[in-house]
């Protein structure tokens, strides 16, 4: 492989990687702007100013590739007044708004001016202000803030497919708005405030409710679809306040839609089930497992679990109805229409599948088999298990139980004589498989809440021996 | 190693401390100036910057802060708890500002970090209370210095 020598150090790179690419491998950071690696490259905001030998001027590195034998500087005093010079620029208009900007703490613009500013200013000429337009519901605009990295507009055109924002006037007047001034209209919309190098996009669903720094994160998968594209929850005080995307080249690369992003808000729902439920009146978990046993016994059960389940739930629910309830039917139940693999496809060209639950094949890997709404069964009693996500099947009048997440919203509990609350995706461990068959780990970032147990501890409580049937 | 020492009475008796002791006892009594006062009639005049009670400045009835939440994230006793919210004449609030100001230790880095003078503490140090009470927001909007 060629090499090159980044700040002393060799490198070697692959023909066609550009200069920031090649660096990280070094360990050298170059601050950027209007770079992304998962956009085009534009050169637009002179930030990654470099020094390189033989070239008489500074080089922006997002659009220089490396070259055998290249010598960089990235560090020269050349360099640094570069970059001085360009934060200079790009903060003569910049409101000090940090103690209102929902990207304060996470803001390239802070971290960069910190980095290589300086504390002073020198210009004392009013600075220009905008009128915003509004985004529509996901995304909060502040033009005042933004600093034409172009970033958005290049994510709308490359990666959600919908050129929806422009440059419009030029100079010092340029506004950054959507065309005609209209809400946006990709169901991709959440990107835009995470590649936004400043707070000028924000996430209205995130405005004001906590900070960037308060918050704590745990690297998970989102459950939204087969896709399992890699997710971070960041919450707070045993709360769920976003969900952003992890970079995943080989599932997600940098994004995630906005049905995924919100996604979470189910699980924090004022009507979620969260103490046991006997006819839609709070009970003791004693009582109701006692009540569930009963209402099993000598019964053809159907159990029916949701592809929004993790392998491991799903493996132990195979081997707890194997062994308690010989003779009963386990199958798997999630979208409406979409009962195998084979059905699952991509729902647009760039990450929904049609499975809206994640963890279809891992049912098929375990060799349960699709429930089938159109075949009459001859069972007296169901038992349902679901993680919350998977559309709950209609059946009819025997006796059910349900197991998970459960909303009263959307009269989902009203068919339910018994109800036993599980967890959430965000409140638990396990394995899911997307659709390239890849195994993904869930990881817990809030405790569980009220008190809603396990799965495997539910089973637990059915298994014991102990608990006997028919003693109240 | 115990060393054996011959007891000394004349130690032992402590005559000599008694009278040390006395002497300093009545030395203080009769001839020094009285070191306590007679709170509250009289008072000791405080330094400017003393550190007291809370408060939150207001400039015409609009209080300077505007939830930026560096206060509770500085604040080593965690006692400060804020919650955002947006209105028609103001971008970010503090929709509720409490204060758990028993848990506060007074070491003013709420007022050091605030970038928008409003968080302040006052001269006032007659802080007593019957109940474990919260400062709120509509308390510490009462303007109680000038600092
Ligand atoms: S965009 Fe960044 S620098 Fe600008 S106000 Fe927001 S946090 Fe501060
Ligand atoms: S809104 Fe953000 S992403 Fe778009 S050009 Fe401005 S700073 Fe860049
Ligand atoms: S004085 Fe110190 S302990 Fe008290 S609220 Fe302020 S920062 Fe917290
Ligand atoms: S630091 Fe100042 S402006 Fe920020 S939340 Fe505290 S009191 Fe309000
Ligand atoms: S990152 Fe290279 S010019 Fe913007």
């Amino acid at each position: 492989m060629p090499k090159c020598t980044i700040d002393g150090k060799e490198v070697e790179f692959k023909p066609g990687e550009n200069l920031i690419t090649v660096a990280k491998r070094a360990g050298v950071d170059i601050p950027v702007f209007c770079y992304h690696p998962g956009l085009t490259v534009v050169a637009q905001c002179r930030m990654c100013y470099v020094e390189v030998e033989k070239m008489p001027k500074l080089q922006t590195a997002c659009s220089t590739n490396a070259a055998e034998g290249m010598v960089v500087k990235t560090n020269s005093e050349n360099v640094k007044k570069g970059r001085a010079g360009t934060m200079e620029f790009l903060l003569l208009n910049h409101p000090l708004d940090c103690p209102i900007c929902d990207k304060s703490g996470e803001c390239d613009l802070q971290d960069n001016s910190y980095g290589h500013g300086s504390a002073y200013m020198r210009h004392s000429e009013e600075r220009r202000t905008y009128v915003d337009v509004d985004m529509g519901p996901v995304i909060e605009k502040n033009m005042n803030r933004c600093i034409h990295c172009t970033r958005c507009i290049r994510f709308g055109d490359e990666i959600a497919g919908i050129r929806e924002m422009v440059a419009v006037k030029r100079g010092n007047n340029v506004d950054i708005t959507t065309i005609d001034g209209e809400a946006l209209k990709t169901e991709y919309a959440g990107n835009y405030a995470d590649i936004c190098p400043t707070g000028s996009l924000t996430l209205r669903d995130f405005r004001f409710r906590k900070r960037a720094w308060m918050l704590k994160k745990t690297a998970s998968i989102c459950e939204g679809c087969s896709k399992g594209c890699n997710i971070e929850l960041q919450h707070e005080g045993n709360v769920v306040y976003r969900t952003i995307p992890r970079e995943n080249l080989e599932v997600n690369k940098y994004w995630m839609c906005d049905e995924g992003r919100f996604n979470y808000h189910y699980t924090q729902d004022e009507t979620r089930v969260l103490e046991p439920r006997w006819n839609n009146e709070k009970t003791s978990w004693e009582d109701s497992i006692l009540a569930v046993k009963t209402a099993l016994e000598g019964k053809k059960v159907l159990f029916l679990v949701g592809t929004d389940l993790t392998l491991e739930e799903m493996s132990a629910i195979r081997e707890f109805t194997g062994l308690y309830y010989p003779g009963s039917v386990l199958q798997h139940f999630g979208t409406p229409g979409i009962e195998t693999s084979a059905q699952d496809q991509p729902a647009d060209k760039i990450l929904k599948m049609t499975s809206k639950t994640s963890n279809l094949r891992g049912a098929e890997k375990l060799g349960i088999v699709p429930h089938n709404p159109r075949v009459d069964h001859d069972f007296s009693a169901a038992v349902v298990f679901t993680g919350g996500r998977a559309v709950l099947p209609e059946l009819g009048h025997a006796i059910q139980v349900g197991v998970g997440v459960f909303l009263d919203k959307d009269h989902q509990t009203a068919k339910y004589q018994h109800i036993l609350p599980g967890l959430a995706y965000t409140e638990k461990d396990g394995t899911i498989i997307n659709h390239q068959g890849k195994e993904q780990k869930l990881k817990r970032a809030i405790l569980p809440r009220g008190r809603s147990k396990s799965t495997a501890e539910i089973l637990m409580l059915l298994a014991n021996k102990k608990t006997k049937v028919g003693v109240a | 190693m115990l060393v054996k020492r011959k007891p000394a009475i004349w130690n032992r008796l402590y005559f000599v401390e008694i009278i040390q002791g006395l002497w300093i006892t009545f030395k203080n009594f009769l001839f020094h100036k009285k070191v306590t006062i007679q709170f509250p009639e009289q008072r000791r005049d405080y330094s400017s910057r003393y550190r007291g009670q809370h408060y939150i400045k207001s400039v015409n009835n609009v209080e300077n802060c505007t939830a930026c939440m560096l206060c509770p994230t500085v604040c080593p006793a965690s006692c400060i708890h804020i919650i955002a919210g947006e209105r028609e004449d103001k971008e970010k609030y503090p929709v509720k500002f409490d204060i758990d100001i028993l848990r506060c230790c007074f070491c003013g880095m709420c007022e050091e970090a605030c970038p928008k003078d409003a968080i302040k503490l006052s001269n006032i140090y007659e802080m007593s209370q019957q109940n474990r009470e919260v400062y709120e927001k509509d308390f510490l909007l009462e303007q109680r210095g000038n600092k």
